[in-house]
């Protein structure tokens, strides 16, 4: 009998259906060489999948570096088939109580596999995990265990889309399902552009029940800004450089007194590389939201390394880029709106008159805004240009408001509710339309929210959060002036698109649906921690099912409330409120000696 | 104060607890000699950090040293924090019973953390120490309020913390000068002639727990080139744990002075060191947890005291030790000359902001008189003993 008839044998019980497909497959996506030292080893488009000496050992190394995490009544999920040296080797090592499931994102490759080598016995006691995303997100959340994801690059780099597809429909599915209650430290900027990013976020998390530390650096402003004034550059930068230090361990001091969960920092957030290595070694887990285009601020390449997590509103070159400059996990997450303030509104007259325009652009005076908004300007329509950073713009000060002051948040919303067309051009540093042009800005999305109809250029990434029914793009300079005039005639079509637009954000992106995609992303990194926690392991009720239902513990327990997330301090603090005099129980002692060891474990500053 | 209960049994087992420092450890030494001498029949062990047992087991009096590893501990705490599970009260349990299976009689606290709080109530049946009514309480005793003070820099009224420790076991000082005896350990072969030729040698506490009683390498380097130009047959001997400020000391001093010069910071255990201070005619330093184990050892110590440090309540315990005491936080002088001439007999005298002072010992125990007039023992001790322990009076 060939291996693959044994193989298929061991497996035909329990997956019929996968076996069957393995078996009509015709193979072949993996070419098998013999290594050095004798056992088989497979290539794929002239790459190694295993090792060309000895595969074996190789997948022994990989396993025990796997396993150091795996805990015990976790589901390890593999990404990555290959001729499934790893996989043996990481049965070999499963802790107690887990289990051990494998994604086949292609029979071809298992049937290789198969075909190949002969797996004995430990192949029946895993799971197979195959189909489309959607029905293996399915198959693995329906497991009750916390799930442990291990990724064997060589082979898993053969099906990367398909292992981000299956990420993407597992991390929707976690998101909808989040409860429990995190505590998360969120880091903004001292000033600029992701403030106000950082301020929603906020607002978002504890909108889903979360407790939020803000750590508001933006109070120092004004002392940053003092160093400005410095005529020397060497000296402005080294006194810049020093503040934000001194701002970095001051959000060191913060976590110190009331460690979080998370720390969730937003782009330009003052924590330099040092802090995060000592953040690290003290098991913080750190992520950055970078709401900036990569290509401009470089800074990120300094910082990869330091964050556990990056999440970026760029795909592919910036994924690439982060990981190249040491970064361990980066996941996309696009921009999003505040539906409680980005939201229509009913303008008086006055407000009409005053904010109302045929056509208005809001925003600052980068480069190519001034080369083509002249263009845009016409006698067919009235145009009102809003925002800062306009000076030497000579043929816009005609139609610039307010003499180029920066305008608030309040007056945008007005603006956008006011105006017939709203343009968004994406800023760039040339004349024309952005040539990278990938990234969504927040501006699409706040314009959506208002209900605001928006006239946007064409970006690689749009087709993913809205469609043609929902936004106008142009791809063109010269396509715009027709555009307008066509939607400025069509009053009706305008609300169409303008009410499914802001649908869709309300469906799909508010900044809440990004904090729920954010934690369920890193909830699935962290099955043991961010994971439990928003699965409810922590909740008192989880608690007290696992402990002796008579001990002492499960009495402390019951005195919560069943959905409240207890932790070692709030039991110790539930024993303290006793107060003097009361004889403590000999656990009660042992958690007041843990509890006066915990404060120690995170001395930080 | 009893030692024990009135319904004591025959053999009684207790405990004392002191969790802090090197220093304080070895200031435990009074209270624990107290103990011993008032109640010969009781069995007494010491619960100390991991790392002091081996300083522990030299005490006299102590049948068996408990050791106390925190980093185990805050590694569990660390598991229990992350997610709190029976498993992990089991295992302290369990880790707590190997270490004393039964609970003892009573336990004597020294410390006012939470943790020697808890661990006597969770290894012995009676607690007596800092508080009065249990861990949970903030009412302390008036010695762990006296030490309380001490420790907060408030004015000290010239008890020594030994003797406070004393107090807080209910016992009175011994009243004579209590030494440990050198531990019979074996250096590294290269250390073995420390002590044996020449004279005198001296031991250098290079270091300190904190860095604000570092005292800085370019003094000890001065203070090392004077005694070597007028002890031609002196050696010095760099001790504690800080290899990188000893390398520092001695990078800029000749061939000739380093051949005179035995660097053993970084290299020897406790006992090591202890055997090391135990070969040196004289040990100077600041405050620090060796300073104390030579004065326990019975050697003559020079402190300089300056930063947070106060002669009277934590200057070497014994006799006839000279302290330097600086009148600020931070000094600009520093008594270089000052210490070679108490050295060479040839008086004591103190650089400007500095006085220095020599201990004495007496019934209420060690203090701290002007080191150029005869001892005047301070009253207030005995008003202070009285007010604060009438019963042992």
């Amino acid at each position: 009998m060939s291996y693959l008839a044994k193989n298929l044998e061991g497996l035909h019980k329990r997956y019929p259906e996968l076996t069957h497909a393995t078996r009509e497959s015709s193979g072949g996506l993996l070419t098998v060489v013999p290594s050095r030292e004798g056992s088989p080893s497979a290539t794929h488009g002239g790459r190694w999948v295993h090792s060309g000496y000895d595969p074996r050992k190789e997948a022994q190394a990989w396993a025990e570096d796997q396993s150091r995490e795996w805990k015990a009544g976790e589901l390890g999920v593999v990404f990555g088939v290959g001729l499934l040296y790893h996989v043996e080797a990481l049965v070999a090592r499963k802790p107690q109580e887990a289990t051990l499931a494998v994604v086949v994102p292609s029979v071809a490759e298992l049937k290789d596999a198969a075909s190949t080598r002969l797996m004995e016995a430990w192949v029946t006691g895993i799971e197979w995990i195959w189909g489309t995303p959607q029905a293996m997100a399915r198959q693995l959340t329906a497991e009750p265990s916390p799930l442990r994801f291990m990724t064997y690059e060589p082979a898993a780099r053969l099906h990367a889309d398909a292992h981000r597809e299956l990420e993407a429909e597992l991390r929707h599915i976690l998101a909808a399902k989040q409860g429990g209650r995190l505590h998360i430290a969120v880091i903004g900027p001292i000033y600029g552009g992701s403030l106000p990013i950082a301020r929603h976020t906020v607002t978002a998390l504890e909108s889903l029940g979360h407790r939020v530390s803000w750590l508001d650096q933006s109070l120092y402003q004004a002392s940053y800004e003092t160093f400005a004034s410095y005529r020397n550059p060497r000296h402005r930068l080294t006194m810049q450089s020093r503040f934000a230090d001194l701002l970095s361990l001051g959000v060191v001091t913060h976590l110190a007194e009331d460690p979080p969960d998370l720390i969730l920092a937003l782009a330009q957030a003052p924590l330099n590389l040092a802090v995060l290595q000592h953040l690290r070694k003290k098991k913080f887990l750190t992520a950055m939201w970078f709401v900036e285009n990569y290509r401009h601020l470089t800074y990120w390449q300094q910082l990869a390394g330091g964050y556990d997590y990056w999440f970026v509103i760029q795909k592919t070159s910036c994924f690439e880029a982060l990981k190249r400059a040491g970064a361990r996990q980066v996941s996309y997450l696009p921009m999003a709106a505040d539906p409680t303030l980005h939201r229509p509104l009913r303008l008086t007259a006055a407000e009409q008159d005053e904010y109302g325009a045929d056509v208005s652009f809001v925003g600052s005076g980068y480069a190519n805004r001034r080369a083509l908004l002249p263009r845009w300007l016409s006698k067919d329509w009235s145009f009102k240009l809003w925002g800062n950073e306009w000076e030497g713009a000579d043929t816009l000060m005609s139609v610039l408001q307010r003499g180029g002051a920066r305008i608030d948040t309040e007056t945008c919303i007005k603006v956008f509710n006011a105006t017939s067309v709203n343009l968004n051009l994406h800023s760039c540093a040339g004349d024309g339309l952005d040539p990278e042009a990938d990234f969504v800005n927040p501006r699409t999305f706040e314009l959506a929210a208002c209900g605001a109809f928006q006239l946007v250029d064409k970006r690689a990434l749009l087709p993913d959060l809205f469609d043609t029914r929902e936004l106008v793009r142009f791809a063109s300079v010269v396509e715009v002036p027709s555009l307008i005039r066509t939607w400025l005639d069509d009053v009706p079509g305008r609300r169409a698109i303008s009410e499914a637009a802001r649908r869709r954000v309300l469906a799909q992106h508010t900044y809440e649906h990004r904090m729920k995609e954010l934690l369920a992303t890193i909830g699935l990194h962290q099955p043991d921690r961010i994971g439990a926690i928003m699965r409810g392991d922590r909740n008192a009720e989880a608690l007290v099912q696992r402990v002796d239902a008579s001990s002492e513990l499960a009495s402390l327990l019951r005195r919560f409330p069943s959905d409240q997330r207890v932790e070692l301090q709030d039991v110790a603090a539930r024993i303290k409120a006793k107060g003097a005099g009361h004889e403590l129980a000999r656990e009660e002692l042992l958690i007041l000696m843990l509890d006066s060891y915990r404060t120690e474990t995170r001395d930080l500053v | 104060m009893g030692l024990f209960r009135p319904e004591a049994r025959e053999e009684m087992r207790a405990l004392v607890i002191q969790l802090a420092r090197l220093g304080d450890l070895l200031q435990s030494l009074p209270a624990i000699t107290q103990l011993r001498a008032c109640h010969p029949e009781a069995s007494l062990d010491l619960l100390c950090p991991s790392h002091l047992a081996e300083v522990g087991r030299l005490l006299p009096g102590i049948e068996k040293v408990l050791e106390w590893d925190g980093a185990a501990w805050q590694r569990r705490a660390r598991v229990a924090q992350d997610d709190l599970r029976e498993e992990h009260l089991l295992e302290v349990d369990t880790t707590l019973t190997a270490l004393a299976p039964d609970r003892y009689d009573c336990a004597y606290i020294l410390n006012q953390h939470p943790r020697a709080l808890l661990a006597a109530s969770i290894l012995a049946q009676e607690a007596k120490g800092p508080l009065l009514h249990g861990p949970l309480s903030d009412v302390l005793t008036p010695w762990a309020a006296y030490i309380r003070d001490v420790a907060q820099g408030r004015m000290g009224r010239r008890v020594h913390l030994a003797d406070a420790f004393c107090g807080l076991c209910g016992v009175c000082p011994p009243g004579y000068v209590v030494t440990i005896a050198p531990p019979a350990v074996r250096l590294p072969e290269d250390l073995e002639p420390i002590g044996n030729h020449g004279a005198p040698w001296i031991a250098l506490i290079v270091g300190a727990g904190e860095t604000e009683r570092f005292v800085p390498t370019a003094i000890w380097r001065r203070w090392i080139a004077s005694f070597l130009e007028r002890w031609p047959q002196g050696r010095v001997v760099l001790v504690g744990t800080e290899c990188e400020r000893a390398a520092e000391i001695q990078a800029p001093l000749s061939p000739m002075a380093l051949g005179r010069i035995w660097d053993t910071t970084g290299r020897t255990s406790l006992s090591q060191l202890a055997a090391i201070l135990a070969r040196c005619h004289h040990t100077i330093g600041s405050d620090t947890g060796p300073l104390h184990l030579a004065a326990a050892l019975g050697k003559p110590v020079m402190g300089w005291y300056f930063a947070r440090a106060r002669v009277h309540e934590t200057g070497p315990y014994g006799s006839h030790h000279i302290v330097w005491q600086a009148q600020g936080m931070k000094s600009e002088t520093w008594p270089v000359d000052e210490t070679l001439a108490a050295m060479r007999e040839q008086g004591h005298h103190a650089p400007i902001g500095w006085s220095v002072w020599m201990s004495h010992c007496d019934r209420w125990g060690t203090y701290y008189s002007s080191a150029n007039q005869s001892a005047i023992p301070p009253r207030e001790r005995e008003a202070l003993w009285q007010e604060l322990g009438p019963a042992l009076t």
